[in-house]
């Protein structure tokens, strides 16, 4: 039993940063029916903004919690404004063109944006595994059978604290209902007066950031960075979004933690050889037997 | 828009094209002899792979500074980045094969690479050392092309194991590795002669190179207490490990092979959660051996700190500038020849003959531990 809830919470904490990404890829395909594969990719650069933000201030490691809570929170605001920015840029770049285009079309953009960022990573940062300086100090609390670590706890609560944010922001602000507007009917929106573009380059914006949130936690997560980690990363969230219904937020967010959930029992009671397999098993399943995932593609909601 | 055609581009390709023309005539007249050398230079493995390449790179400056090698010829160094990736191995072994020029090579870095690519050499009768190689199975294929200057694992595996049960005093082992053509072999081995000294294996799983998050397997590991760990892999994936089950509580020791001696490992898995760990490395501690303080004093002042097979690429490199020179003429067949003569080369890590399988007879196997935050020589064993 107490096995199974360490279980439940290595599966969490890795679930949580996928339902970070996966909000991207629902938010984006809300609002223009595109599946932005270059997500993952601004997830990785999130996490070497982060790295780079670090060294630029000097951030050291081994500062207390209240001083550590502060680093955390300067990096996060910068990695995700400047991926944000980075968001923006892409759909500016490779999708407004083609707007009106097959979506097939800004889909292969889409993967050439990827190619982009990865090597472009790889050129300024190289090929090697990058440190990432441990910022939260390593305490582990031990309740028996049960690890738990404060960085564990510090991915946890911040992306919690962002789905909510996400959430109220959607639902109940001015800006949310022109995003869900947006994600109805285009034209209809845009004869009510709201403005189209603009709510779209707000979406990549969020989702972008959200991104960079997930990448910084991430990296601190796992100490290292390498400019290929996007790819598997984005992959799962994807999934993640498709299982909880590609264009649905609350999907999306249970989407993550159940891949994450999925990811960590299968490997943990299974087999750690076929940990990958799991995650896309249930893509596979879900496509063939839910297509619209599993909280539905409530189109209404969708933004 | 200017419906009217360019002129500047096709003037443009006709230049370019005779300047190409001009520059590979040039290149054409100056003879040169040339050694390849192929690891990974990019991706997850460079900062290894760059030992290898600043080892050969200093024995040729070296060869060319003493003079030339065969009359008339220019020593050369031929760098191919094969990506820790079997297929970009097996491609730079035939550009090398299909240069006349390339007279042997020095490498590969990974078992999974070195394998494949020396059927290529083979059957393209070119001499192939590799430093780093530790699959035993690679010198079994009856490649008379095919040498190697360091250990290999049924020497490596069963040292640990012996290393495991006697010093560290480990009566339970859990084993992990990363299904590669090392990793796995190199487990193997550990695993049949830790069971026959009587030693339990408690379990033993795989794990995907590139993957991250391994609690799910640690946590799994916990409760059957084992008091070691084995890692049959290398340093990305084995420093995550070490991380990880120190954040698990886990207080195993953790042993690996050569592939997780690197400085990296240490920077990757924080200092404090590495120390403690032990490595197995094949061949002897570079800075102890008096022969080589010429070498380690040109390697730091050219490269910075000596890497974890740079002595060993350095040795390579030499032997087959040896075996060219002795073969005094531009032939691969008598490289390959003198190599297999069963002659002994002197080099910084002391005597190498290479047997009927091209393995070197000098096979040392020491142990090296994470203290303070650096790796340190425990013993040789």
């Amino acid at each position: 039993m107490e096995l199974f809830l360490q279980q439940l919470i290595n599966g969490m904490t890795i679930g949580a940063i996928y339902a970070l990404i996966a909000l991207g890829y629902t938010m984006v395909y809300g609002v223009i029916q595109l599946i932005n594969f270059a997500h993952g990719e601004v997830f990785m650069v999130g996490a070497y903004i982060g790295l780079t933000v670090i060294t630029f201030f000097g951030f050291a490691t081994g500062a207390g919690f209240p001083a550590a809570l502060f680093y955390l929170a300067v990096i996060l605001l910068i990695a995700a404004f400047l991926s944000g920015a980075l968001g923006i840029f892409i759909d500016q770049a490779a999708y407004r063109p083609i707007r009106n285009s097959p979506r097939l079309v800004a889909l292969i953009s889409a993967i050439g944006v990827s190619f982009v960022l990865q090597n472009t990573v790889m050129l300024i940062f190289g090929p090697m595994d990058k440190s990432f300086p441990e910022i939260i100090p390593p305490v582990k609390f031990i309740f028996g059978e049960v690890t738990l670590t404060l960085m564990q706890i510090v991915i946890l609560t911040v992306s919690l604290a962002f789905m909510v944010l996400l959430y109220w922001l959607v639902e109940k602000t001015q800006t949310g209902r022109a995003m869900r507007a947006v994600a109805q009917d285009h034209k209809m929106a845009r004869l009510v007066g709201i403005h189209v573009d603009g709510i779209i380059r707000f979406t990549f914006w969020i989702g972008s950031g959200m991104a960079a949130v997930g990448g910084v936690l991430f990296g601190m997560y796992y100490h290292t960075i390498n400019f290929h980690d996007g790819y598997l990363a984005g992959l799962k969230a994807f999934t993640a979004a498709v299982l909880g219904g590609i264009g649905n937020i609350p999907g999306a967010m249970a989407g993550g933690i159940l891949i994450g959930l999925a990811e960590g029992l299968g490997a943990g009671y299974i087999s750690s050889e076929w940990k990958n397999v799991f995650a896309f098993v249930i893509l596979v399943l879900i496509l063939l037997f839910k297509p619209t995932g599993l909280f539905g593609e409530r189109v209404a909601d969708r933004a | 828009m200017n419906p009217k055609p360019k002129k500047v581009p096709v003037t443009l390709v006709t230049v370019t094209f005779f300047t190409f023309f001009i520059l590979a005539g040039c290149q054409e007249k100056e003879p040169v002899i040339k050694i390849g050398v192929s690891a990974p230079f990019t991706g997850d493995q460079a900062s290894v792979g760059l030992t290898i390449l600043n080892g050969a790179q200093l024995a040729v400056a070296q060869a060319n500074e003493h003079g030339e090698v065969i009359p008339g010829y220019k020593l050369k160094l031929t760098p191919i980045d094969d990506q820790h990736n079997p297929t970009q191995a097996v491609t730079a072994a035939k550009k090398f094969v299909s240069d006349p020029a390339v007279l042997g090579v020095v490498g590969h870095l990974n078992s999974s690479c070195t394998k494949p690519a020396s059927q290529v050499y083979f059957d393209g009768r070119l001499a192939q050392i590799t430093p780093a190689s530790t699959n035993p199975g690679i010198s079994k294929q009856g490649f008379d092309t095919f040498f190697r200057i360091c250990a290999t694992d049924d020497l490596q595996g069963p040292k640990a194991a012996g290393f495991a049960f006697n010093e560290l005093g480990a009566r339970s082992v859990f084993i992990i590795d990363d299904k590669t053509t090392y990793g796995k072999g190199l487990a193997d081995e550990f695993q049949k002669v830790f069971e026959s000294m009587g030693g339990k294996v408690l379990g033993r799983q795989g794990i995907t190179q590139g993957d991250k998050d391994f609690t799910p397997l640690l946590t799994r590991v916990r409760p059957l207490a084992p008091e070691l760990i084995f890692y049959g892999g290398l340093f990305p994936e084995a420093s995550l490990l070490i991380k990880q089950s120190r954040d698990l509580n886990i207080s195993a020791s953790f042993l690996g092979g050569d592939g997780i001696y690197d400085v990296t490992l240490i920077q990757l898995a924080t200092p404090a959660a590495s120390e403690g760990v032990y490595a197995t490395m094949i061949g002897t501690d570079i800075q102890s051996l008096p022969q080589a303080r010429r070498f380690v004093e040109a390697y730091e002042k050219k490269f910075g700190p000596v890497g974890s097979y740079s002595a060993y690429s350095f040795d390579a490199a030499n032997i087959l500038i040896e075996a060219i020179r002795s073969a005094g003429a531009f032939d691969r067949e008598r490289v390959i020849s003198r190599l297999k003569s069963g002659r002994t080369f002197s080099g910084i890590l002391g005597p190498t003959e290479f047997d009927q399988d091209g393995d070197t007879k000098n096979k040392i196997i020491s142990v090296f531990r994470v203290k303070n935050g650096k790796w340190e020589h425990v013993r040789t064993i």
